[in-house]
């Protein structure tokens, strides 16, 4: 039993990254109906510049992350002016962008491996080495932390949707492009913030799977896809999907790794099989959008 | 003719430069149907050819079964993975199978690496030659020629079908699903024939690679060759055979003139080079052709 609370504290700490990712495709997807690829690839960029500020430079961690976060706010805002932008003001049809971002996935990752050498990298713990434990239930801190941070990112996210004036705009856009630019919304400005926004929630989900899994270059596609399976495993009708789909995924992950009589390795056969079982069986997720 | 007569004035190395570029035609071929004509986004190819190249030398050295029962479970092993990642995939308007094919080409590869024994692990499987047929052996420019086939009869199967109701049937499925389905078109039978037919295509491609090398292994069957397909097309100019000729060669050629002057970050150039084709010019190289011609 003991062993089984264990397992269930290291899968809700992945399954919490995968709901980032989710989260990431999410902020892009329902303002634009852009699926980003290149998700996984800020989740990697993410995880850099843990390495590089936190690691290399030793900045205190609270400083470091708000600094990588905040490069990475950039980098999503610009992809968007350059590569999205253009694109979508031409008139030009859905899959260019998606084509754009997907061509952007292979700039960002082959950028990181020409300038940095082609090894893992360590980037070190929020809340360093160390176990928790309440009763039965125990984990290490990072996995304690990446709970508390994602749980505060989604409830931020449900009360932006739900509550903000700015957050309704965010779904007027998804609703309708036209009626909702009529009506004095800011289409740009909402396109650049989504973009922004998804770069940094993708971001925070690459730092902190980080100190498990080191900063590699090839580290994204499989978070884009672990993230994706994520999102339609929730719904992508509402915010809280992405997470419950990404705790789901990972627990079932684990329980492959733990107690499957086959190589680790294939547990990335997981999302796959997932992925196909919800397509074919529940479409909309396991959340309903609400009507 | 020409394409396999070229290969008996070639050198060596040249015929393998050369066999490669045809094998890379051919799979651009195949996926500007998927991708240019149908307008599906799909990352698998290149798992598809890898099990067309692992399956025929598993079941011809493995299983020792004759050569053309090889070739047809080869094929069913491919159209079998086919459908089952495509029907699910097409039931919903969307990406589904993109992100479901990058699954399945990331799953490939680790199944390959993990395979032990049967495919042999990273090391993957070498030494052995192609069977005899009829008493002969096909080497060297004559292997060449078996290739420069392999291009033209996909090209002619491709051509044939982009002409006939189906290839039509998918251009307006890439345009317009509703109206295509207002029709009488089934959308998403559409989709997931076009997608099992250019898997299978694939498929065969990957069991004439398997000797051309006369070893398979995983690195050849990843994602990044999979992403560089989809370049090809895009630059070439998407739905157009000429373009995914054009394109294929294109990107092919140019690490051999790029590698002294960026070494091995060509996929960088690739990569920039995608996103501009798209900014600047959506119709790949074709589309300029196109309008200098109308000049």
């Amino acid at each position: 039993m003991q062993d089984f609370f264990e397992l269930a504290v290291g899968a809700a700490a992945s399954g919490c990254v995968y709901g980032l990712i989710g989260l990431a495709y999410l902020l892009v997807l329902r303002p634009t109906g852009i699926i980003n690829f290149a998700v996984g690839e800020w989740a990697m960029l993410g995880a850099f510049g843990g390495f590089v500020l936190l690691t290399k430079y030793e900045w205190p961690y609270p400083l470091g992350m708000v600094v990588a976060l905040g490069i990475l706010f950039v980098i999503g805002g610009s992809t968007e002016r350059i590569v999205v932008r253009p694109l979508v003001e031409k008139g030009a049809p859905l899959l260019a962008p998606i084509l754009a971002l997907l061509g952007m996935v292979v700039v960002y990752r082959e950028t990181i491996s020409s300038v940095f050498p082609p090894d893992p990298m360590p980037v070190p713990y929020a809340l360093g080495m160390g176990r928790l434990e309440f009763g039965p239930v125990g984990g290490t801190y990072q996995s304690f932390f990446t709970i508390g941070v994602t749980l505060a990112v989604f409830t931020g996210a449900w009360f932006f949707f739900e509550r903000t004036l700015a957050g309704r705009a965010f779904e007027a856009v998804a609703l309708h492009r036209r009626a909702a630019a009529l009506m004095g919304i800011n289409l740009s400005r909402v396109m650049a913030l989504s973009f922004g926004a998804g770069a940094v929630v993708a971001g925070l989900g690459g730092l902190l799977v980080a100190p498990n899994t080191s900063a590699y270059y090839l580290m994204g596609v499989p978070l884009a896809i672990q993230g994706f399976t994520a999102l339609v495993i929730g719904g992508v009708g509402r915010v809280e999907g992405a997470l419950l789909g990404g705790l789901l995924l990972a627990l079932a992950e684990q329980l492959t790794v733990r107690y499957a009589p086959i190589p680790s390795g294939y547990a990335q056969g997981v999302p796959l099989v997932l992925l196909m079982v919800f397509l074919l069986l529940r479409p909309t997720g396991l959340l309903k959008a609400k009507g | 003719m020409v394409l396999a007569g070229a290969a008996f004035f070639m050198g060596d190395y040249h015929n393998d430069v050369y066999r490669k570029l045809l094998l890379w035609v051919t799979l651009a071929l195949g996926y500007n149907f998927l991708f240019g004509i149908c307008g599906q986004v799909a990352f698998s190819h290149f798992a598809f050819y890898g099990m067309g190249a692992y399956s025929i030398v598993i079941f011809l050295f493995q299983f020792h079964l004759p050569l053309p029962i090889a070739v047809i479970c080869g094929i069913a092993l491919c159209v079998l993975f086919a459908l089952a990642v495509a029907i699910p995939s097409a039931r919903l308007e969307g990406f589904y199978l993109a992100l479901a094919t990058l699954a399945l080409g990331q799953l490939f590869i680790v199944v390959l690496n993990e395979g032990g024994e049967i495919t042999g692990g990273t090391g993957g499987i070498a030494n052995y030659r192609l069977p005899e047929i009829f008493g002969l052996r096909l080497r060297g420019p004559w292997y060449t020629a078996v290739i420069a086939l392999l291009v033209v009869a996909t090209y002619a199967v491709l051509a044939r079908l982009d002409r006939s109701w189906f290839g039509r049937a998918c251009r307006a499925v890439r345009d317009n699903p509703e109206a295509a389905a207002a029709m009488g078109v089934d959308v998403a039978r559409t989709k997931v024939i076009a997608f099992t037919l250019t898997s299978a295509l694939a498929g065969v491609a990957g069991m004439v690679y398997a000797f051309v090398d006369n070893t398979v292994n995983p690195p050849i069957f990843g994602i990044d060759n999979a992403f560089l397909l989809l370049f090809m097309v895009i630059v070439g100019g998407a739905g157009r055979h000429a373009g995914a000729v054009i394109g294929a060669t294109l990107l092919f050629l140019l690490p051999f003139w790029l590698s002294p002057i960026v070494g091995h970050h060509q996929a960088l150039v690739f990569g920039v080079l995608v996103v501009l084709a798209i900014l600047l010019q959506p119709a790949g190289l074709v589309g300029i052709y196109d309008r200098l011609v109308r000049r």
